[in-house]
This record gives C-alpha cells, structure tokens and sequence, in this order.
C-alpha cells in the first residue's frame, strides 16, 4: 500500500496535522494504535455512561474578535467555526496554598487584582514581569531556561512564585519543579491571559467532529492500526510496517506519538531509561447530584499545594498527595445538565516504577487503584467539603493506564523534558508534531499538528 | 465598500483568451478566498496598496491559505519567496495576472 502522506498517532495532533494536510492534499493516511481516536483526551463506557479522559478543562479561550488569538488562527486552519465548538467559559480558578489563596478566570484583570490585594508589595513587580512576558517570543528557538530562576529576577515573594508555577507546572511541565522559559509563556498566556473553556458535550463531540472534518477533506484514518517500525534509508522515510506484518510506503512521514516513541519505532533509541519523565495518577468520582450543594459553587479548577514550598517532582511513594488539581466540571458557564451525576476529577504525581512493579500481581494493583481513590478523595475533602458517602461510582487511571492506552512511554503526558521545537530529529521527510515539539494543552498540540505541517509540507509544496 | 473598476483597460485584447482572468476577477478571486479563510473579515474601506494582513488582521497561516487556494484551484505553484508579492490587493493582481495568463 501507499499513501503520500502517513500521520502516526490519532490524538488532537495527529488530527489536526491529517485534517491540515487533506484539505490541500490527497492521499492523507492517519494511524491510530488504539480503536478510538483522541491519545490522552479520549473517552470510555463504563454503566452505560460515557467517561472523559484527559480533559479538565481546556486553555486559550478567547473570544471570537480576538482573530490573532491562538483559538480563532487554529479554527480557521481547520475550517472550523466557533459554532460546531460551543464554549464554556471557567466561573473561576483557584490557587490553593496554605494560608494563602488566589482567583484567576478568564478576565486577567481578576488575577492582577488578586496579586494586588493579596501581595501587595508584589504588585509593581508583577505588572513588569507582565509587561516583558508579552514582549517575549516563546517561539523563537533557544535552549533551556528556567522560568523560576526569571521569575526570581522579578519577584521577592517566594509563594507568589511557587503560586503562580504550581497550574503552569500541572498543565504541562515535563520537567520537575520547575519549566522551559519558552513553554512557561506560553502557558501564561493560555492559562492566565486567556483562560479555560469547555467545549459543548464530551470530548467525544470535539474527536468526532474532527474526524468528520478529516472525512470531508478526502484523508483515512485506520484505527487499532499501531506502526511496528519507520523504515528509513539513510536520512529518508520510505514508510511504515503495521502490526500486522503490512508495508506501507509514503513521501512524507509526520509522527505524534512522541519523541522517545517515534525513536524506538526507527530504532535509534537511546537505551537508558528516562527515569525522571513526569507521570500523574489521574481519578473520576461519580457523585450523586444533590451532593453538590456541599460543594464550590464557582470554582473550576484548585490547584492546591499542601505544603510551602510547593513541591513538584516525582514522588517516593506510589502517589504524591502534597499538591495536585481537582477538577469541578459542573462549574462551567452556561452548562445545562440534565443529569443525576456530577464529577469531581483529580490529578496527583505518581511513581511510574512504583506502579510498574505492583502491577505484575493484578489482584495487588487494583487494590492500589482502590486504595488510591479513597486516599485521593480524603486529601481533597478538606479543600472542596466532604463527599465521599455521595460517590456512586469511582476509577483512576494510573501512569501504566495511560501507556497502555496512548503509547506514551512511563505514561509521561507531557511527553519527554527535550523539546524538538522546529519538529526535525535528522530525517528528510520525517517530522515530529504533538506535545514533544513543545507546544502544550489541546489547542497547543493541535496548532503543533498545524503548524509542522505548514511550515514542512504546505509551504514547500 | 472597495470601489469595483469599471471595465479594464488596462490590458491588451489581443493576448486575452476568452478563459483569461481580467484584473477585476483576479481581485475578486483574492477576495472571495479570503471571506472563505474567514468569513468575518470586512472588505469596506479597504485600501487595494495598504496590507492586506493589517487591514484585514490576517497573519503568516493565513497567507499560507491563500497560496494553498490558489494553488488548489489555479494550479498555480507560488514559492516562499514570491509571499510577499502577495502583501496588497494591488501587489497581489499583479502578481497573479501573468501567472494566471500562462495557466
């Protein structure tokens, strides 16, 4: 078989990539491992009830007359309009430290306001912090730069710095405590300037809507279809072997499975183990509905650290319960739930080699799993109210859950801490795009998908 | 609302085939594959020699569209170089007018 252009990996990068190259091109082909699109934000039935993967909530809200804004740029590229979306806006954020809180949502002013009020003295060096951070091109390259150590040259307050990393760090840093320069401006802006939407439905409304776009535009996608090897001569991609044993040739080869994972499928990977690759336990509580009034009424999302300094590395236990992100997705504007349920979501670090290795007893594991939603639970009551005897339904899905499901190697969601920034690894015709080329969140990994592909394929056509 | 000229005069009848675009479909042409890019943007009192791009807020992915379309229905092969030849409404006709001439 043949097709001119092959995109491996049917997450929101590899979707966006495929749609981008099949609204110009023909023969698009799009392989997907798994029997659903979607990579980390995908879904699952369980009681005859759809369950999200993945999404808390989504950055880079902006509104429709903001057309520069990474959201309206990426919906054009895509043929997309804000109507097949839907948005909800977040009510309001919170950043939960001991003693110390502050508010964020979708209009910045609430933040400056925030840091104003609460660190007063901060208040003048925030506003300059601000006003380089717009003025700098988190995409111009360069190498690795700490944004604590920048941040330390703008702030005195060593909370207000460790406040204002902690949702940065869990929305996407691959690294431990801290995060490239580059890619924190770029999360201040989608998290902070812009903020956090959810699209209308599930994230099964999103994959399916893109996966009709792709349709449209004439491209394939072949799911449960996972690559065994890239087949390259010298310095060029000639295609693809299947699980199955089939070739496939192609001209342009765009892969979005990570950086690490498309290494091993050329066989080029280095073989010492990244052991400090970031990975998260992340748990579902089913909860009956008139729980909910013990609950926030307006918060969205609670970043909370538990201890001062806020700590964000992997953990020495199987789970780190000092700092997480609990999620509320029934506090979102203008939803209209006509269900019996709500859902609270958390999303703690987790020691990938701890789980790996009580996993070889299944009866142990699921008893960890177990044992850790429970614990999960008990470490958030007293930040969000009691709600453990409302729970009707509970699961979590463990770094091992994540690797199995989406390939990503010690189930790192944040991909590998080297950032390919400009998507070529030395091949001709080979191009990396997704989280690893170091754009981060749903829209940033989609606009990866898009912009490798422009700058690569259309561009050169 | 951008002044449409009345009948050209500006190019010779003799090279003109009857499938050959005049100036005012090639500008027609640019516009109509922009209101396809975005179907908000606002053509009044747009100037055909001040930038497309500050005008109608349009940036690189965008641009990148336009070639795209062009090449998708015209056939025409626009390298990178040549994008900035693309930068007015003005520039962009006559541009295209040889291009689209030899297709």
């Amino acid at each position: 078989m043949h097709a001119h252009y092959v995109v491996i990996g049917g997450g929101l990068s590899g979707l966006a990539a495929a749609i981008r190259l099949a609204r110009y091109n023909d023969n698009v082909l799009l392989l997907e491992k798994h029997s659903r699109v979607g990579g980390l934000n995908s879904y699952y039935y369980r009681n005859n009830r759809l369950f999200e993967t993945g999404l808390h909530a989504i950055t880079n809200y902006a509104d429709k007359a903001a057309k520069q804004a990474p959201l309206n740029k990426l919906l054009r590229q895509l043929k997309i309009s804000r109507d097949e979306i839907g948005f909800h806006q977040q009510i309001l954020s919170e950043i939960n430290f001991p003693d110390r809180s502050l508010i964020f949502s979708n209009d910045f002013n609430i933040l400056l306001e925030e840091i104003s009020e609460k660190f007063s003295p901060e208040s003048d060096n925030f506003r300059r912090l601000v006003h380089d951070l717009d003025r700098t091109d988190p995409f111009e390259s360069h190498p690795y730069r700490s944004a604590r150590a920048i941040l330390e040259d703008y702030l005195d307050d060593p909370d207000l710095i460790d406040m204002l990393l902690c949702p940065i760090l869990y929305y996407g840093s691959s690294w431990e405590n801290d995060i490239d320069f580059k890619q924190f401006v770029i999360m201040f802006r989608s998290l902070y300037q812009e903020g956090l939407f959810r699209p209308a439905g599930t994230i099964k409304n999103l994959l399916d809507l893109l996966v009709d776009k792709l349709n449209h535009f004439g491209g394939t996608i072949k799911l449960g279809t996972g690559v065994r090897n890239i087949i390259a001569t010298g310095e060029k991609i000639i295609g693809v072997t299947l699980e199955n044993g089939e070739k496939i040739l192609c001209k342009h080869l765009i892969s979005t499975i990570g950086l690490d994972e498309t290494r091993s499928l050329l066989g080029t990977r280095k073989e010492v183990p990244d052991d400090r690759r970031l990975s998260f336990v992340e748990s579902i509580f089913q909860i009956d509905k008139r729980i909910r009034d013990r609950l926030p009424q307006d918060r969205t999302c609670i970043f909370y650290s538990k201890t001062r300094p806020f700590t964000f590395e992997q953990p020495s236990t199987i789970v780190g319960y000092d700092s997480g992100v609990i999620s509320l997705p029934f506090n979102f504007r203008d939803l209209n739930p006509d269900d019996d349920f709500i859902e609270i979501r958390t999303t703690q670090l987790a020691n990938y080699r701890k789980w790996l290795s009580i996993s070889r007893d299944t009866g142990q594991y699921d008893a960890m799993k177990c044992d850790h939603t429970g614990e999960s639970c008990r470490q958030i009551e007293p930040i969000i109210g009691s709600f453990a005897d409302g729970i009707t339904y509970s699961d979590c899905f463990t770094p091992l859950t994540v690797e199995r499901f989406t390939g990503k190697h010690a189930g790192a969601i944040y991909g590998s801490p080297h950032k390919i920034s400009d998507g070529i690894i030395g091949y001709d015709n080979l191009v990396i795009a997704g989280t690893d080329q170091g754009f981060l969140g749903i829209i940033g990994s989609m606009l990866s998908g898009v912009a490798m592909v422009n700058k690569h394929i259309l561009s050169k056509l | 609302m951008l002044a449409k000229p009345t009948a050209s005069v500006e190019h010779s009848l003799v090279n003109v085939s009857e499938n050959s675009m005049t100036r005012d479909d090639i500008k027609d042409l640019i516009l109509e594959i922009i209101e396809d890019i975005d179907d908000e943007a606002d053509f009044d009192d747009l100037d055909p020699d001040k930038p497309l791009r500050d005008q109608l807020d349009l940036d690189s992915m965008d641009f990148l569209d336009i070639v795209m379309e062009l090449r998708k229905r015209h056939q025409l092969q626009i390298p990178e170089e040549d994008y900035p030849h693309l930068a007015t409404l003005n520039s962009c006709t006559a541009y295209l007018e040889p291009l689209l001439k030899e297709a």
